[in-house]
């Protein structure tokens, strides 16, 4: 039991959980405010964005009148949260929930937040304060059928009460006050809608349909198969990475968020809510190891679907509608704790990022192993991305970390195209793909001549981040996990022995130490630091995998997620959340060793 | 000449469908006329949206007759007639027929008596449509004007 804090009116990053219906994502404090939720879609302008500007935001504040603590959990296997309030008079438990729309006439969004009197009395008081278009609309506010409304062009929601008292509508806001006691429900709904007219819930319906929401979570939760180490937080993981996943089309979303900063106070804060085909091969990883076979399917139709207008290149991000378009700009808003300035859109969707291709036909690879072979048009198609490889590889890029600084010859780019090049002919071989197989050989071996040349220091006993530079770079495990050579080869050894050394403060790794175009510096890459675990598990380092694991899950915040980094000196999650490559990465990482020590 | 009619009514339609959607897709309304159609009959979503063309496309059919009969008995048509007989129509549309009938025949269409029961409501449109966006009523004017002016135009074509 904490009592909550909030500095300048922001909650610590690990301070919230994460709800979701499959299409967009809310994060609640642990304060009970829910400070972040984009409708319809989890790509769409926020109306609840106090995350990134506390006064102009919008929020959805429950709290109880007097001074509290909070102690919260999600309901076992679900991504419904539990968060028990309790004051010097009292407890009450909320539960939060975006519902699935499982029967009757659903609302378009569905928010539900159930307050049940736990003990003794406490007096509750809320306050939804949607600002549409990231703040930049005040909503005309309304009442239809006895229920508040807030709408403004195309978008629109509704408060409904049901026994938390009279819902008033004030400057921009609708608030109320009620006084739960032991044994008591209350429900606060928040209806949304898009393009369409509002749709008003009865309380009995709402109640259903979160009963329904629980149970399907639950139903998604027993169905996963992984039986290794770390469970429950391969499960949460899980979970966190099914509320990433966009159901409409498949598309698995970076993080939840935009503009998380990567540095408190600095400029480094971008936009996630994209789709990242470099994530592929992690994610068709962690999927299959999951038993996720329909998302991992689902995922790679997808990627070739959303790939087809860019074919043969493979852009470095996608909106999750399958669009290429991510036009990066600024927002007039304040950014989390003044870490300005808030983006949406991505800069780095027209950079060149080399990788991107090693890590689609690893997924591809991945996926013929389970489906015992490819779609034909997949194939055919992976086949024209494998030859548009041996004619790109010899380019500099902006490397798997986008930097913004001049394009180089970055050693995991090019390690990542041999490795593009190794799966084509694997495939090739057991017959799944078709094409110039001569020419795949030949290039894959001036890859390596290039990479063994011009990329490995051997004064530092490892590979280096580029060939014009040489400093680490903790993107080079991949080069463990993607199988570009033996993982105990001595190269490899010493590389992961290198990133250890020189990249690591305790469990958490960097990045790297070379220049990036901007200014200010990050913090731990939290999953670089997974990475190193498979990479020793891969490497059958198993003691010292297993030591960096138990470190690394017990880093996570107190409901099983982690952010984009954690700040090594202070501890601080940072950066976008929750992130599914952290999550991804844990998942790959468990199962890792749990297949070495089978 | 009651074909002219029948695809005047048909044309209309499309036309009025498309840039009611248009409209929507510009975030000048929330009206979603297949949406709330389709509501009176089913609470499923698709089916909705199904239904409601449906029924979108045979009303559009029974008022472009309506027209028709209306052009017969004043012996008169053409586009210009077809487009004040839309405005007309819109203005019906949106003072009495969305705002007051059709919450009557809709088993779930909110009124202001409503206040939240045992079923689902869907939010009331209010007089002039107003509470779907301020400017729904302009968007329904232009797009009934267009309806009529087409299903005008076709009584005349085939008269």
């Amino acid at each position: 039991m904490n009592r909550p804090v909030r500095i300048d009116g922001y909650a610590p990053i690990s301070d919230y959980a994460a709800i979701g219906d499959g299409r967009t994502v809310a994060l609640v404090a642990r304060d009970g405010a829910i400070d972040w939720l984009c409708l319809p879609d989890l790509d769409s302008a926020s109306t609840f964005g106090a995350l990134l500007d506390a006064d102009r935001g919008g929020r959805f504040l429950l709290q109880p009148d007097a001074p509290f603590e909070s102690a919260r959990r999600y309901v076992r296997g679900t991504n419904v949260l539990e968060t028990t309030l309790t004051t010097a008079t009292g407890s009450v438990r909320v539960t939060d929930a975006m519902t699935l729309p499982t029967s009757g006439l659903a609302p378009h969004r569905e928010l539900v937040r159930r307050i049940e009197g736990v003990s003794g009395e406490v007096s509750v008081r809320w306050s939804v304060q949607p600002r549409f278009s990231y703040g930049a609309v005040a909503p005309r506010m309304d009442v239809r059928a006895g229920v508040p409304v807030a709408a403004s062009g195309r978008d629109a929601v509704g408060v409904l009460s049901f026994g938390a008292g009279d819902a008033v509508r004030r400057d921009g806001g609708i608030d109320g006050r009620f006084v739960a006691r032991a044994g008591s429900t209350a429900c606060l709904v928040l209806t949304a809608s898009h393009q369409e007219p509002l749709v008003l819930p009865p309380r009995a319906e709402v109640e259903a349909r979160l009963e329904e929401t629980v149970r399907h979570w639950r139903e998604w939760s027993d169905g996963r198969e992984y039986d290794g180490p770390w469970t429950d937080a391969v499960l949460r993981s899980a979970l966190a990475l099914k509320l990433l996943v966009f159901a409409p089309s498949g598309a698995i979303a970076a993080a939840a968020t935009t503009s998380l900063p990567e540095e408190i106070g600095g400029e480094r804060n971008w936009d996630y809510r994209y789709s990242w085909p470099r994530d592929s091969a992690f994610m068709l990883r962690a999927l299959l190891a999951l038993g996720c076979g329909r998302e991992a399917r689902a995922f790679f139709s997808w990627l070739l679907h959303a790939s087809q207008l860019t074919h043969p290149e493979v852009r470095v991000l996608y909106r999750l509608n399958g669009a290429v378009d991510a036009a990066e700009e600024s927002l007039p808003l304040a950014g989390y704790r003044g870490s300005s300035p808030v983006r949406v859109g991505n800069g780095a969707a027209t950079q060149t990022q080399l990788d991107v291709y090693g890590e689609l036909l690893d997924a591809a690879a991945e996926l013929a192993r389970f489906e015992r072979g490819l779609d034909r048009d997949h194939a055919r198609r992976l086949a024209g991305v494998v030859d548009h490889v041996c004619n790109v590889w010899r380019q500099p890029d902006a490397g798997i970390w986008e930097v913004r600084s001049d394009p180089a010859h970055f050693t995991q780019s090019k390690m990542m195209c041999a490795v593009a090049l190794d799966r084509a002919v694997a495939l090739a071989d057991d017959g799944a793909l078709r094409g110039d197989t001569a020419r795949w050989r030949r290039e894959r071996a001036r890859i390596g001549a290039f990479v063994e040349t011009n990329c490995y220091s051997e004064a530092g006993r490892s590979y280096v981040r580029s060939s014009d530079e040489d400093v680490l770079d903790a993107s080079l495990l991949l080069a463990v996990l993607g199988r570009y050579d033996e993982p105990r080869s001595p190269r490899l050894l010493g590389t992961v022995d290198a990133v250890r050394r020189d990249l690591a403060t305790g469990p958490l790794v960097r990045r790297y130490v070379g220049t990036d175009g901007l200014a200010g510096e990050e913090g731990a890459f939290l999953a670089c630091s997974f990475w190193l675990v498979e990479a020793y598990a891969r490497q059958r380092r198993l003691d010292a995998a297993e030591e960096l694991m138990d470190e690394l899950v017990g880093l996570a915040n107190d409901v099983g997620l982690y952010a984009e980094e954690i700040d090594p000196a202070s501890g601080e999650f940072l950066g976008n959340f929750p992130q599914g490559l952290s999550h991804l990465a844990l998942v790959n990482a468990a199962a890792a060793i749990a297949e070495a020590r089978a | 000449m009651i074909w002219g009619a029948i695809v005047g009514g048909l044309a209309g339609t499309v036309v009025l469908t498309t840039l009611l959607r248009a409209a929507s897709e510009l975030g000048l309304t929330r009206m979603d006329i297949p949406f709330l159609l389709g509501t009176a009959v089913t609470v499923d979503r698709v089916r909705a949206k199904a239904a409601g063309y449906a029924l979108h496309f045979l009303f559009g059919l029974v008022f472009a007759l309506v027209y028709f009969a209306v052009f017969a008995v004043i012996d008169r048509s053409g586009f210009l007639l077809g487009a004040v007989f839309g405005l007309v129509h819109a203005l019906f549309a949106g003072s009495a027929l969305v705002n007051i009938l059709l919450p009557v025949v809709h088993p779930r269409m909110g009124t202001t008596f409503d206040a939240a029961g045992s079923a689902p409501l869907l939010e009331p449109p209010g007089f002039l449509l107003r509470n779907y966006g301020r400017r729904t009523l302009v968007v329904t004017l232009i797009a009934h004007v267009a309806y009529g002016a087409i299903v005008g135009g076709f009584v005349r074509l085939a008269g």
